[in-house]
């Protein structure tokens, strides 16, 4: 048996690419299982996914938690967190993102393939949804199932939700995938300090769980404690101002839905540690002085 | 009143986790900045409760509560009564989603309505229960797909028409009702600042596109409202005590079809559909404008 754990976005379809390798590993005469683990989490949340490959009935039903495999849809996720936690140690992990796998940098040097998994969901699917492409550098790289299966997955799980052509499209964006992915090893050494929980015992907490603002370990709590909670790194695109042509009128500032828009100096000026790159900013300006381009990410 | 005379002082702050595009944040920032700091929030189970704080963290910067998804019109009730026995004018605020107004928490609301409590209630309405994955509720339009209401070749999508929430609450003869769109901002504010305004039970009911469920570009949530408005989908009227006292009207009427262009949700929409949608659109503007569209 071999494990797979998925760490993506909600929206960018984690669920769906662990369905759809699932499916093409059964087209080859395997049991597969696969399911999603969230919360409540939003379009734009940290998600996980899993997807379990047998030649005999799987029995096990938890979460996977010593991955052969790890896949990460977003690459800002390796920045805030451990993606190879329990990876076995021949373990792989397979990264979207514009880097060589020798430029990625994690907690320790392991197999990595790379590909632009953005870059081709745009060209070909005009959206960046990253699910199909990532899964032909699955395939690629762990040589587990045939890029063929792969792509009659595809067109069997995209394609009966969302058209034929939608289900072609997404099995070429895997294709491409397979074909421009790099196998390296990665850099080690990356530390991650795990964010510290706010765990009162049953003295601190207090009557009705009512907190007023609250100066913790780990951090703000209560009454607009959100703050601390930058959501800048779920864009994929990103506004930019030209200040010559703004003229001040604040529909940006009105608009936005994270209000992270400000007006210095009769200008708007966007905060980036919030900005989730929805492109309304953008869409509403009547001096047309915002524009939206794909982040490249450090 | 217009938008360059709301202070910069943000009540419900960034940080919050909804989708990117979500139509609920500017709408409840820039109310509150109407609303100001006296005043007491409760809201049922919806996306906002969940977007606007996980416990122990909280986007909002007034006192803040969560109730059963039922009762968000009794317990607005309970608070608004102890604080008005204290000599408090506290504004208590209710806000809830299409789901908690329409089906489950219309009883509690009715009752409030019913006994002109001193409170304010609004609906942000993004026709499904986006919250626990894009379910039917009483508000979804005609035709619409949803994860219940599934396009199909038996079945296209939602069989019923949206209930006329609005309507329903002007029966009621309350003191305030409005309907509201965040893309008519003179409009808005004036609204959000006369229900602050006035005294006794204050019904407001607001637009709030979805890009996750009604699948769109994220950049294109206030365009939704503002061609919801021009095509008639969503009308935009003041009533006091039953009587609709101010009506807007949009400059020019679109066809339907264009604002259901670009929406995913109906995506499947045959000629005849689009035509059924059409005749209950002109049906409810020549109840509503008093003519012919």
């Amino acid at each position: 048996m071999y494990e797979i754990r998925f760490h993506g976005r909600g929206g960018q379809g984690g669920k769906m690419a662990a369905e759809a390798y699932a499916l093409a590993a059964f087209l080859e005469g395997n049991y597969a299982v696969s399911f999603p683990f969230f919360g409540a989490e939003r379009r734009g949340a940290p998600v996980k996914a899993f997807t379990r490959v047998d030649d005999k009935k799987i029995r096990i039903k938890t979460q996977v938690y010593e991955p052969d495999y790890v896949v990460v849809l977003d690459e800002t996720l390796i920045e805030t967190q451990d993606v190879l936690e329990g990876l076995k140690k021949d373990g792989t992990v397979i990264i979207n993102t514009q880097r060589k796998p020798e430029e990625v940098r994690l907690s320790k040097p392991v197999k990595c393939a790379t590909v632009d998994a953005t870059g081709i969901a745009l060209e070909v699917l005009g959206r960046p949804i990253t699910n199909t492409a990532i899964l032909g550098a699955l395939a690629r790289a762990t040589g587990r199932v045939k890029i063929e299966s792969v792509e009659q997955a595809i067109m069997e799980k995209f394609g009966a939700r969302l058209g034929r052509e939608s289900g072609e499209k997404n099995a070429r964006a895997a294709r491409m995938a397979y074909e421009q992915t790099l196998v390296g090893t990665s850099q080690g050494g990356k530390e991650f300090v795990p964010r510290p929980q706010w765990l009162p015992d049953v003295h601190e907490m207090p009557i009705g769980g009512a907190i007023g603002t609250m100066k913790t370990e780990a951090g703000l709590i209560g009454i607009g404690s959100f703050v601390e909670n930058k959501t800048g790194d779920w864009r994929t695109f990103i506004p930019a101002i030209d200040k010559e042509k703004c003229i001040g009128c604040r529909f940006c500032w009105f608009y936005c839905p994270e209000g992270c828009i400000s007006m210095v100096e009769g200008k708007a000026e966007v905060n980036y540690d919030y900005c989730k790159g929805c492109g309304i900013c953008a869409h509403e300006c009547p001096a047309k002085a915002i524009e939206m381009t794909r982040e490249v990410k450090a | 009143m217009n938008i360059k005379d709301l202070s910069d002082e943000i009540l419900f702050t960034p940080g919050h986790t909804a989708c990117a595009g979500c139509g609920a944040p500017p709408i409840v920032r820039n109310i509150m900045k109407i609303f100001g700091k006296d005043t007491i929030i409760y809201t049922p189970a919806n996306c906002l409760l969940v977007f606007g704080g996980t416990y122990p963290y909280l986007a909002w910067k007034v006192p803040y509560f969560h109730e059963a998804f039922e009762n968000t019109g009794a317990c607005i009730s309970g608070v608004a009564r102890a604080l008005r026995k204290q000599g408090k004018k506290t504004l208590v605020v209710g806000i809830a989603g299409d789901g908690g107004t329409y089906d489950i928490g219309i009883q509690a609301l009715s009752g409030a309505a019913e006994r002109n409590e001193d409170v304010i209630y609004i609906c942000y309405d993004n026709e499904a229960y986006m919250n626990t994955g894009i379910q039917r509720s009483g508000s979804t339009p005609y035709g619409a797909a949803t994860t219940t209401t599934p396009a199909g070749t038996k079945i296209p999508g939602k069989l019923d028409h949206k209930k006329d929430m609005a309507e329903i609450m002007r029966a009621h003869e309350v003191p305030y009702v409005a309907t509201m769109s965040i893309a008519h901002q003179r409009d808005f504010l004036e609204k959000a600042k006369k229900a602050r305004d006035v005294e006794g039970f204050r019904y407001l009911h607001i637009i709030s596109p979805c890009p996750t469920g009604w699948r769109f570009d994220p950049s294109l949530t206030i365009e939704m409202s503002r061609k919801a408005v021009d095509s008639g989908m969503w009308t935009l009227f003041e009533a006091e005590y039953g009587e609709i006292t101010n009506i807007y009207k949009p400059k020019k009427k679109i066809p339907v079809k264009e604002y259901l262009m670009g929406q995913g949700r109906f995506r499947h929409f045959t000629p005849e559909m689009v035509e059924e949608l059409q005749r209950w659109v002109d049906h409810k503007w020549k109840r509503i404008y008093g003519e012919e569209p």
